[in-house]
Protein backbone atom coordinates (compact mmCIF):
# COMPACT_ATOMS: atom_id res chain seq x y z
CA UNK A 1 0.00 0.00 0.00
CA UNK A 2 2.69 2.00 0.71
CA UNK A 3 4.65 2.29 -3.23
CA UNK A 4 1.10 2.57 -4.22
CA UNK A 5 -0.12 5.39 -2.18
CA UNK A 6 3.09 7.66 -2.81
CA UNK A 7 2.51 6.76 -6.25
CA UNK A 8 -1.02 7.71 -6.85
CA UNK A 9 -1.37 10.25 -3.83
CA UNK A 10 1.44 12.28 -3.10
CA UNK A 11 3.17 12.63 -6.54
CA UNK A 12 0.59 13.76 -8.48
CA UNK A 13 -1.06 15.70 -6.31
CA UNK A 14 -2.59 18.94 -7.01
CA UNK A 15 -1.07 22.22 -3.91
CA UNK A 16 -3.20 24.41 -5.15
CA UNK A 17 -7.27 23.85 -6.11
CA UNK A 18 -10.06 25.71 -6.92
CA UNK A 19 -12.52 22.99 -6.11
CA UNK A 20 -13.59 22.54 -2.33
CA UNK A 21 -11.35 20.61 -0.29
CA UNK A 22 -12.45 18.16 1.61
CA UNK A 23 -10.68 17.14 4.99
CA UNK A 24 -12.40 13.90 5.36
CA UNK A 25 -11.67 12.27 2.07
CA UNK A 26 -8.14 13.64 2.06
CA UNK A 27 -7.46 11.74 5.85
CA UNK A 28 -9.25 8.24 4.65
CA UNK A 29 -6.21 8.18 1.80
CA UNK A 30 -3.73 9.19 4.47
CA UNK A 31 -2.93 5.76 5.99
CA UNK A 32 0.52 3.88 5.66
CA UNK A 33 1.13 0.83 7.42
CA UNK A 34 4.45 2.21 8.88
CA UNK A 35 2.60 5.04 10.57
CA UNK A 36 1.48 4.87 13.91
CA UNK A 37 0.34 8.30 14.28
CA UNK A 38 -1.60 10.81 11.77
CA UNK A 39 -2.00 14.47 12.05
CA UNK A 40 -4.32 16.17 10.02
CA UNK A 41 -4.42 20.26 10.31
CA UNK A 42 -7.25 22.76 8.79
CA UNK A 43 -6.92 25.86 8.37
CA UNK A 44 -10.42 27.16 7.97
CA UNK A 45 -12.42 30.45 7.28
CA UNK A 46 -13.62 31.98 10.77
CA UNK A 47 -16.35 34.42 11.18
CA UNK A 48 -14.02 37.09 12.65
CA UNK A 49 -10.93 38.96 12.15
CA UNK A 50 -10.06 42.20 13.20
CA UNK A 51 -12.77 42.83 14.79
CA UNK A 52 -15.26 42.36 11.69
CA UNK A 53 -17.46 39.73 10.77
CA UNK A 54 -16.36 38.01 8.13
CA UNK A 55 -18.43 37.11 5.31
CA UNK A 56 -15.57 34.77 3.14
CA UNK A 57 -11.97 34.80 1.99
CA UNK A 58 -10.88 34.98 -1.29
CA UNK A 59 -7.35 33.51 -2.12
CA UNK A 60 -4.94 34.26 -4.70
CA UNK A 61 -1.59 32.40 -5.89
CA UNK A 62 1.25 32.24 -8.26
CA UNK A 63 0.16 29.04 -8.91
CA UNK A 64 3.07 27.46 -10.48
CA UNK A 65 5.19 29.26 -7.81
CA UNK A 66 2.85 28.40 -5.00
CA UNK A 67 2.72 24.82 -6.07
CA UNK A 68 6.31 23.98 -6.81
CA UNK A 69 6.62 25.48 -3.64
CA UNK A 70 4.63 23.33 -1.87
CA UNK A 71 6.35 20.44 -3.02
CA UNK A 72 9.50 21.37 -2.17
CA UNK A 73 8.35 21.71 1.45
CA UNK A 74 6.91 18.60 1.46
CA UNK A 75 9.71 16.63 0.11
CA UNK A 76 11.76 18.84 3.06
CA UNK A 77 9.65 17.57 5.54
CA UNK A 78 9.35 13.97 4.91
CA UNK A 79 13.49 13.93 4.59
CA UNK A 80 13.79 15.94 7.96
CA UNK A 81 11.55 13.67 9.83
CA UNK A 82 11.14 10.35 7.90
CA UNK A 83 7.69 10.81 7.56
CA UNK A 84 5.54 7.75 6.02
CA UNK A 85 3.15 10.52 4.42
CA UNK A 86 3.05 14.67 4.17
CA UNK A 87 0.50 16.10 2.05
CA UNK A 88 -0.64 19.53 1.45
CA UNK A 89 -3.93 21.00 -0.31
CA UNK A 90 -4.38 25.09 -1.07
CA UNK A 91 -7.46 26.49 -2.02
CA UNK A 92 -7.56 29.09 -4.45
CA UNK A 93 -10.95 31.09 -4.84
CA UNK A 94 -13.74 31.85 -2.81
CA UNK A 95 -13.24 30.29 0.99
CA UNK A 96 -16.49 30.90 3.07
CA UNK A 97 -17.22 30.72 6.75
CA UNK A 98 -16.08 26.73 8.10
CA UNK A 99 -14.58 25.87 4.97
CA UNK A 100 -10.82 24.24 4.68
CA UNK A 101 -8.54 27.03 2.84
CA UNK A 102 -5.71 24.29 3.52
CA UNK A 103 -5.14 21.11 4.94
CA UNK A 104 -2.07 19.36 6.06
CA UNK A 105 -1.45 16.01 6.70
CA UNK A 106 1.38 14.02 8.05
CA UNK A 107 1.48 10.82 8.80
CA UNK A 108 4.97 8.61 11.07
CA UNK A 109 5.99 5.87 13.32
CA UNK A 110 4.93 8.40 16.25
CA UNK A 111 3.14 11.39 17.33
CA UNK A 112 5.89 13.57 18.01
CA UNK A 113 7.39 13.86 14.71
CA UNK A 114 4.00 14.01 12.86
CA UNK A 115 2.96 17.10 15.26
CA UNK A 116 6.31 18.76 14.34
CA UNK A 117 6.80 18.23 10.96
CA UNK A 118 3.15 19.35 10.53
CA UNK A 119 3.59 22.86 12.36
CA UNK A 120 6.70 23.30 10.16
CA UNK A 121 5.02 22.69 6.71
CA UNK A 122 1.73 24.63 7.46
CA UNK A 123 4.38 27.63 9.00
CA UNK A 124 5.89 27.39 5.79
CA UNK A 125 3.68 27.56 3.53
CA UNK A 126 2.05 30.77 5.46
CA UNK A 127 5.39 32.33 5.28
CA UNK A 128 6.85 31.34 2.02
CA UNK A 129 4.51 30.31 -0.43
CA UNK A 130 2.92 32.90 -3.13
CA UNK A 131 -0.49 32.65 -1.66
CA UNK A 132 -2.73 35.63 -0.39
CA UNK A 133 -5.83 36.01 0.94
CA UNK A 134 -8.31 39.16 1.10
CA UNK A 135 -10.50 39.27 3.76
CA UNK A 136 -14.26 40.50 2.39
CA UNK A 137 -16.31 41.70 5.81
CA UNK A 138 -20.35 41.80 6.33
CA UNK A 139 -19.72 45.87 6.38
CA UNK A 140 -18.44 45.63 2.92
CA UNK A 141 -15.07 46.10 2.85
CA UNK A 142 -12.47 44.19 1.88
CA UNK A 143 -8.55 44.01 2.91
CA UNK A 144 -5.83 42.15 2.00
CA UNK A 145 -4.54 40.77 5.05
CA UNK A 146 -2.61 38.93 7.60
CA UNK A 147 0.62 39.14 5.86
CA UNK A 148 4.24 37.22 6.55
CA UNK A 149 6.06 40.58 8.53
CA UNK A 150 9.45 38.38 8.94
CA UNK A 151 11.04 41.40 7.00
CA UNK A 152 11.03 43.62 10.24
CA UNK A 153 12.82 40.96 12.10
CA UNK A 154 15.19 39.57 9.09
CA UNK A 155 15.47 42.60 7.49
CA UNK A 156 15.27 40.65 4.18
CA UNK A 157 12.12 39.74 2.65
CA UNK A 158 13.54 36.53 1.47
CA UNK A 159 14.19 35.08 5.13
CA UNK A 160 11.50 34.05 7.81
CA UNK A 161 11.19 33.20 11.36
CA UNK A 162 9.02 30.10 11.96
CA UNK A 163 6.80 29.80 15.48
CA UNK A 164 7.88 26.03 15.30
CA UNK A 165 11.78 26.31 15.15
CA UNK A 166 11.82 29.57 17.62
CA UNK A 167 8.67 29.10 20.10
CA UNK A 168 9.90 32.28 21.69
CA UNK A 169 8.77 34.49 18.27
CA UNK A 170 5.48 36.01 18.12
CA UNK A 171 4.36 36.48 14.99
CA UNK B 1 10.61 43.82 -19.18
CA UNK B 2 7.34 42.68 -18.24
CA UNK B 3 6.58 42.69 -14.82
CA UNK B 4 3.78 41.00 -13.51
CA UNK B 5 1.96 41.96 -9.90
CA UNK B 6 0.16 40.14 -7.40
CA UNK B 7 -2.17 40.82 -4.83
CA UNK B 8 -2.14 43.71 -3.02
CA UNK B 9 0.93 44.94 -5.72
CA UNK B 10 -1.93 45.16 -8.15
CA UNK B 11 -3.90 48.25 -6.27
CA UNK B 12 -0.09 49.90 -6.75
CA UNK B 13 1.01 48.68 -10.37
CA UNK B 14 -1.97 47.36 -11.93
CA UNK B 15 -1.84 43.26 -12.92
CA UNK B 16 1.32 44.21 -15.29
CA UNK B 17 3.21 46.82 -16.60
CA UNK B 18 6.38 47.10 -19.35
CA UNK B 19 9.06 48.37 -18.22
CA UNK B 20 11.46 50.17 -20.69
CA UNK B 21 14.22 51.19 -18.49
CA UNK B 22 17.06 49.95 -18.19
CA UNK B 23 17.31 48.15 -14.69
CA UNK B 24 20.63 46.00 -13.91
CA UNK B 25 19.61 44.12 -10.92
CA UNK B 26 16.38 43.58 -8.50
CA UNK B 27 17.70 46.78 -6.11
CA UNK B 28 17.20 48.66 -8.78
CA UNK B 29 14.00 47.60 -9.76
CA UNK B 30 12.87 48.19 -6.10
CA UNK B 31 13.61 52.01 -6.88
CA UNK B 32 12.86 52.30 -10.29
CA UNK B 33 8.89 50.93 -9.04
CA UNK B 34 9.16 53.31 -5.78
CA UNK B 35 9.36 56.31 -7.83
CA UNK B 36 6.86 55.03 -10.13
CA UNK B 37 4.39 54.81 -7.28
CA UNK B 38 5.59 56.50 -3.90
CA UNK B 39 2.82 55.17 -2.40
CA UNK B 40 3.96 52.07 -2.73
CA UNK B 41 7.41 52.45 -0.57
CA UNK B 42 6.66 50.68 2.38
CA UNK B 43 4.94 47.49 0.39
CA UNK B 44 8.10 47.19 -1.56
CA UNK B 45 10.60 46.76 1.07
CA UNK B 46 8.85 43.90 1.93
CA UNK B 47 8.52 42.60 -1.47
CA UNK B 48 9.96 39.38 -3.09
CA UNK B 49 10.61 39.41 -6.83
CA UNK B 50 10.29 36.57 -8.64
CA UNK B 51 12.03 35.69 -12.37
CA UNK B 52 9.88 32.86 -14.14
CA UNK B 53 9.12 30.26 -11.42
CA UNK B 54 12.17 31.35 -8.78
CA UNK B 55 12.47 33.67 -6.15
CA UNK B 56 15.24 36.34 -6.86
CA UNK B 57 17.22 38.18 -4.57
CA UNK B 58 18.35 41.76 -4.50
CA UNK B 59 21.93 41.66 -6.07
CA UNK B 60 20.15 38.89 -8.80
CA UNK B 61 20.82 40.73 -12.24
CA UNK B 62 17.79 41.36 -14.61
CA UNK B 63 17.74 41.02 -18.71
CA UNK B 64 15.37 43.01 -20.60
CA UNK B 65 13.93 39.30 -21.80
CA UNK B 66 13.29 38.34 -17.93
CA UNK B 67 9.66 38.18 -16.74
CA UNK B 68 9.63 38.87 -13.61
CA UNK B 69 6.50 38.94 -10.44
CA UNK B 70 6.30 41.23 -7.93
CA UNK B 71 5.26 39.11 -4.79
CA UNK B 72 3.98 40.85 -1.92
CA UNK B 73 4.22 39.57 1.62
CA UNK B 74 2.46 35.47 1.71
CA UNK B 75 -0.99 35.48 3.51
CA UNK B 76 -1.86 32.06 2.87
CA UNK B 77 -3.19 29.75 5.34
Amino acid sequence: MSALYRQVVEDNYSYITETPINPAAMLAQAHDPSAGAIVLFSGETRNLSRGKEVNYLFYEAHPSMASKMVADILKDARERWSLSIAIAQHRIGKVSVMESAVVVITASAHRSEAYAANRYIIDRIKHEAPIWKCEYFADGTSEWGGNCNCVSITGDPNKHVYESLNPSVVE
Amino acid sequence: MKIESYAVARDYFGRSLEIDEPVADVASLRRLLEQKNPAAASLLKKTRFAVGDEFIDDHFQLNPADHVSIIPPSSGG
